[in-house]
């Protein structure tokens, strides 16, 4: 921005923009989060630790994070491959392709549970033949991450996407020339320059992945300290009356995004690797 | 460009602190309910146009309703919480106690000729056609290879009714077994292995039977009789049995003092309960499947008769005393599920 140009009436412009930004960003995420912390903390220490690790929250917490885990490895290796085949290779219908990654953000998560139990249930087709081999998927801990990799299915190849874009392809031509092998020059030279924006694609699905409600409570099942996540767990403290109890849960999943998102901000910082920053 | 963003900012402020101030209207002849989902079809195609039919004929003057449906607890929680609803119409005593704490219900509320309840019904089970498991009582859901379907008891008032009705017929065996001294492994053991059997908790009751009616999930449904008489009536019948013994479920409404001193409509209100409760209001509940309190009101003809053992919550203890030994943090139910992941694995 070049201050010394704009004048003082646009600069008085920017200036009540910038703070109605702000303000806005105050109002509508940090009050509400950090009114559900000072709940969350207000009868003090004590008394949250023994929430924290009640049996039933703590097994929530460890599955939902186990679970995100596993569809954040399952989708960093699935989303670079198909930001790669997007970008590298002609893809028909290649438009229609790029619109439906974007899909499953429009459908609501209650109809994608919905979907996953129809199609995987134990009295569908596929949900039969497994059963038959005794696997579980709906009802069981498998389609929970089966709900969360439907979810959060384009954030890993929108990250990715750009970066591979405005790839510079003389280096990777330059690596062939010199003799490497086609693994050999994704490894020492793609990968490389890849790998920040795959781990932000991957931190913005596990973030989303702790919260999500309503595809996992129509495929988890909701046996305790089986199949319920922290969010399903929090649903029910809240409608059993226990408010301090979601509170803390609710609290320790936002702890945790938030570190997660500040780790991928310094990350990219240091990386050097810019979008929308 | 840049003051067109700014107006839009504006605007997009403006618009939720707007809508923050919505007027009251109070006028005499507006009702406001807040019910639990259950009853939503008998109120709202039943009972609401034939009271406004009749305080028409009667006063000459229309009757608005406003009407929300929620998940029993959900909805008590709004009335404590501000939502100035006239009338509560609740699941369990259990959520009108939370508004008799909040001061919003009188104390006295179940004094009346029917204790303040306004409907009954019976935990059942509802089965494939033809029976194909043999199911006829609640030791039948605790086999081996029978699908069980109930909500989470955590989030639905309706799973509350039903574990309590196991509870409750495996409770009272044993006492009469044990010539008063309850055995309580025997109840226990019966819990766990209905439990076991359970495929999946859904968060509500309702959702419970879409999944065994439409998913055809599961061998047995255990839930309210009217739900599966009112399913009968719209669609595809589930045939059900009613276990030799059986938990009578009565579901509760009373008068919010401080929403109807503030909207002016006592006589309004409470005559909407005296028809409720009348012979035609209880009529129109047995018409939905629910079995009428008021004995001038005739059970629909299709329902079968009572069981043998009919109990009531007071007969356990009350629902206070019930819900600390099976949902408490020590409770019966809860130990039962823990013991179950240990059972299985993580």
């Amino acid at each position: 921005m070049a201050a010394h140009a704009v004048t003082t009436h646009n600069r008085r412009f920017d200036l009540a923009l910038r703070w109605t930004s702000l303000f806005y960003l105050g109002v509508m995420v940090v009050l509400p989060m950090v009114t559900l912390s000072v709940q969350a903390a207000r009868p003090g220490f004590q008394p949250f630790w023994r929430a924290l690790v009640d049996p039933y929250a703590w097994h929530a917490l460890k599955l939902t994070f186990f679970t995100a885990l596993v569809m954040v490895v399952i989708n960093a290796v699935t989303g670079t491959a198909t930001a790669w085949v997007l970008v590298r290779y002609d893809v028909p219908g290649r438009s229609l392709v790029n619109a439906l990654i974007d899909l499953p953000f429009a459908v609501p998560t209650v109809v994608t549970g919905l979907m996953l139990v129809v199609l995987y249930g134990p009295t569908s087709v596929i949900g039969t033949v497994l059963g038959r081999f005794g696997w579980g998927v709906i009802y069981h801990q498998p389609g929970i991450v089966l709900a969360l990799l439907f979810v959060s299915y384009p954030f890993v190849i929108r990250s990715v996407q750009p970066v591979l874009m405005e790839l510079d392809r003389a280096e990777e031509e330059a690596a062939a020339t010199l003799g490497a092998g086609a693994w050999t020059t994704f490894r020492r030279v793609t990968f490389p320059a890849l790998w920040p924006s795959i781990l932000t694609g991957s931190g913005l699905s596990f973030s989303r992945a702790l919260g999500e409600f309503g595809s996992v409570v129509m495929v988890a099942g909701n046996h305790p300290l089986l199949t319920k996540t922290a969010p399903l767990h929090i649903y029910g403290e809240i409608e059993s009356g226990n408010r301090h109890a979601a509170l803390v849960v609710s609290s320790v999943l936002l702890a945790s995004s938030l570190l997660i998102l500040l780790g991928l901000n310094a990350l990219q910082r240091r990386g050097g690797v810019n979008h929308g920053d | 460009m840049n003051r067109l963003f700014l107006a839009l900012f504006a605007l997009v402020l403006a618009v939720p602190l707007a809508g923050c101030q919505s007027q009251s209207v109070s006028s005499s002849d507006t009702l406001k309910i807040g019910a639990y989902s259950v009853v939503r079809e008998v109120f709202h195609d039943g009972l609401i146009p034939a009271f406004a039919a009749r305080w028409k004929s009667k006063t000459g003057r229309e009757v608005r309703f406003e009407e929300s449906y929620d998940a029993s607890g959900a909805q008590a929680r709004k009335i404590a919480t501000g939502f100035d609803a006239d009338l509560a119409i609740l699941s369990h005593e259990g959520d009108m106690d939370v508004l008799v704490k909040d001061g919003k219900v009188k104390s006295d509320w179940n004094s009346g000729p029917h204790r303040g309840i306004l409907t009954h019904s019976l935990v059942v089970i509802g089965h494939r056609p033809g029976n194909p498991k043999q199911i006829r009582d609640w030791a039948d859901l605790g086999r081996p290879g029978v699908g069980v379907l109930y909500p989470d008891p955590k989030t639905s008032g309706g799973a509350r009714w039903n574990i309590n009705g196991i509870y409750g017929a495996a409770l009272l065996a044993a006492t009469e077994a044990g010539k008063g001294q309850a055995n309580l492994s025997s109840v226990r053991d019966l819990m766990s292995r209905i439990q076991a059997n359970v495929i999946n908790m859904d968060p509500s009751g309702r959702q419970s039977m879409a999944n065994f009616a439409e998913r055809q999930t599961g061998d047995a449904v255990v839930t309210y009789e009217n739900e599966l008489l009112f399913q009968n009536k719209e669609g595809e019948p589930i045939p059900y049995v009613i276990p030799r013994s059986t938990l009578l479920i009565e579901s509760p409404a009373a008068l919010v003092e401080g929403s109807v001193e503030r909207h002016g409509n006592r006589a309004l209100a409470e005559a909407f309960l005296e028809f409720l409760l009348s012979a035609e209001g209880q009529q129109i509940f047995a018409d939905y499947g629910f079995r009428p309190v008021n004995p001038d009101a005739k059970a629909s003809s299709s329902v079968p008769p009572l069981p043998e053992k009919l109990f009531t919550m007071a007969d356990l203890g009350g629902w206070a005393k019930v819900e600390e030994a099976l949902y408490g943090s020590n409770g019966l139910w809860t130990t039962i599920a823990a013991e179950r992941s240990q059972s299985s694995g993580r």
